[in-house]
């Protein structure tokens, strides 16, 4: 049995200041090294938010996540932007690619902001990844001069340049056909295998989220 | 320098080249406050330069007499602006006997340049029935030259008469009706009328110099005013004009018993209306800075606002948020380096074009000092106004982005 990558205990979140909205009641999970778990529920379950905590984007009202073995509490912010950046990868709904730059551009953002410049590794791993999601031809186009299935494969491409231990995915299906639905999650189940990184989907789609690893379903901001 | 420093140059530069139109625009409206600010200084600067070279060009920076009667001689002396005619003048002329060993001190100085002992006084000169108020100055010629140019400013006769020539201002020339050869008839106060040749008319481009000086060698006016070896003042060119004060005051405590007044005292009221007029160019060119940065701002904000998407799908990617705030610091840099190339070429222009066509005989002048400063002032409001609407977007929460998405 693999290690436990992301570990969270405890978490609770509210929202808002004067009137308080409890979305998220306590939630413990555990997601291993090289687990491809999808994470079901209805809108506004706390799919999402639950998400968002574990990838280090939003805060818990209280609970703590551990994601090997660093307490995310610990981090200030400019730290957990580090942390963000070197050790997870995001995916979601929309694509989020930036249109002044071209698509082997964009897939190296996440690698740039912190190197500067692009090393010829980094540049033949950005080529290796696009080779990957089918788009070396696209390479030196405009973000927004391609297809949205094409541009979600960019998005996914520009998630694993850091070669992330862990991929959140926010439904990275949710704007796509039948079609383009099938290749990217083709895509992303191949390259848990390949790479060996864990991911956690949150999908609306069961059909989808019964062929990961795990699922776990989410109601009234607990997981069922 | 952090290696993220060339990710977000290139974030800037792309955000500039993303809306050419809007980045121009506000290089535009840059350029044209810069422009405005370099037309106005070269113009001022330029203007001011020309009246204090006429001020102090042909004139003493210094003039050096005795305590008791210093100022007042002085002034005339300089004469800028009248004669005074009394009735005592030959205790005026009296006073200053030990001025070689004065002269000589003064010479030693490195950051004086002409030192001239004056004889002077005051009387009419008569032509049929005109009667015609003068001044007569006695000074070394040759050395005269140096701070009058008298040679090179005669219009009639000659300087070189063989025992000494005698110089008439032009208008005064003409007031009598006469020119050079003619002879006068010149009543010094308390001596007694009598009649000399004019060798000589100037004309000095001072209305004073012109109306009211009869010029000779000083041993010539002291022996028609009897002041025998005496003299009244000494006259200074300085090397460093605006040195002129300091050099008085210095001078004052080396020399008791005689005062100094330099070329800003004398002209204490053009010196306040130069300065005047430079605070209301600065107060102008102010508001200018200032217009301009408000709209750049505005400009910038909304432009900040609109990559608010994309500023957070960045930060989700970890970027920082001071990063993101260099981003568009560059981009105020990088829009303010333009606007300035811009707008001192506009400016210049501006100027020269200005300088043509209103026929103005004086030249611009733009000086280092005044360039750097609005250089600098311009980088600073420029990376300010990019800068400070952008915080709140460098602030953003991706997961604000991420939802709305």
């Amino acid at each position: 049995m693999a290690e436990v990558l992301i570990k969270a205990r405890g978490i609770v979140k509210d929202f808002g200041e004067t009137v308080k909205t409890r979305v998220l009641f306590g939630i413990d999970l555990e997601v291993r090294a090289g687990e491809f778990a999808s994470l079901i529920g209805a809108s506004g379950s706390g799919k999402s938010t639950l998400l968002n905590i574990i990838g280090g984007l939003d805060r818990p009202t209280a609970g703590q996540v551990i994601i090997d073995g660093t307490d995310l509490g610990s981090l200030d912010d400019d730290g957990l932007a580090l942390f963000r950046n070197q050790t997870m990868g995001f995916i979601f709904q929309s694509h989020f690619l930036l249109p002044q730059f071209t698509v082997l551009e964009n897939v190296l953002i996440p690698y740039l902001i912190y190197a500067g410049r692009a090393t010829p590794a980094a540049e033949k791993r950005a080529l290796e990844l696009l080779d990957r999601v089918g788009l070396n031809h696209r390479r030196d186009q405009r973000a927004n001069a391609i297809s949205g299935g094409e541009q979600q494969r960019a998005a996914i491409a520009r998630a694993l340049i850091n070669q992330p231990q862990m991929i959140l995915a926010d439904e990275p299906t949710g704007n796509l056909d039948t079609s383009n639905t099938e290749k990217v999650f083709a895509m992303l189940r191949e390259i848990n295998l390949d790479l060996g990184a864990s991911f956690i989907m949150v999908t609306h789609d069961r059909s989808l989220a019964a062929r990961t690893d795990r699922v776990l379903e989410m109601s009234d901001g607990m997981i069922i | 320098m952090k290696s993220s420093f060339w990710f977000e140059i290139s974030l800037a530069r792309r955000f500039l080249e993303e809306n050419k139109a809007q980045t121009m625009l506000i290089v535009l409206g840059i350029a044209i406050g810069v422009a405005v600010m370099v037309f106005l200084s070269a113009l001022i600067d330029g203007l001011q330069a020309n009246l204090i070279q006429k001020t102090v060009g042909r004139s003493a920076h210094l003039v050096v007499g005795s305590a008791d009667y210093g100022a007042a001689n002085a002034s005339r002396a300089r004469a800028e602006h009248r004669v005074l005619l009394q009735d005592n003048t030959q205790q005026n002329v009296a006073p200053m006997v030990e001025w070689r060993n004065v002269s000589a001190a003064l010479a030693a100085d490195s950051r004086i340049e002409t030192v001239l002992p004056v004889v002077e006084g005051s009387g009419l000169i008569r032509r049929g029935q005109a009667d015609c108020a003068i001044v007569l100055r006695g000074f070394d010629l040759q050395r005269g030259d140096r701070i009058y140019d008298l040679s090179n400013s005669i219009i009639a006769g000659s300087r070189n008469a063989p025992d000494g020539a005698v110089l008439i201002g032009k208008d005064l020339a003409e007031d009598l009706g006469i020119t050079a050869g003619d002879p006068i008839q010149l009543e010094l106060s308390g001596r007694e009328a009598l009649s000399i040749l004019v060798d000589g008319v100037f004309d000095l481009g001072m209305s004073a110099a012109n109306q009211r000086w009869l010029v000779m060698d000083q041993r010539q006016a002291a022996a028609l005013l009897g002041t025998g070896d005496r003299i009244t003042s000494i006259e200074i060119q300085v090397k460093q004009v605006f040195e002129a004060e300091k050099l008085a005051r210095e001078w004052e405590t080396h020399l008791p018993g005689y005062e100094i007044e330099s070329w800003q005292e004398s002209n204490a009221s053009m010196l306040s209306a130069l300065s005047s007029q430079s605070s209301s160019s600065y107060t102008i060119q102010f508001f200018v800075l200032l217009a301009v940065t408000l709209g750049v701002a505005s400009v910038l904000a909304i432009s900040a606002v609109q990559k608010s998407k994309q500023i957070g799908i960045l930060k989700a990617m970890g970027i920082r948020t001071s990063s993101v705030a260099r981003v568009f610091v560059f981009q105020g840099m990088t829009l303010g380096l333009l606007g300035i190339l811009l707008g001192f070429g506009l400016g210049l222009a501006m100027s020269k074009a200005f300088i043509i066509f209103a026929r103005q005989d004086y030249t611009l002048l733009m000086k280092p000092l005044t360039s750097a400063i609005i250089i600098l002032t311009t980088m600073v409001a420029a990376t300010l106004s990019a800068y400070l609407p952008a915080r709140k977007v460098a602030q953003i929460n991706p997961i604000e982005v991420i939802r709305n998405g």
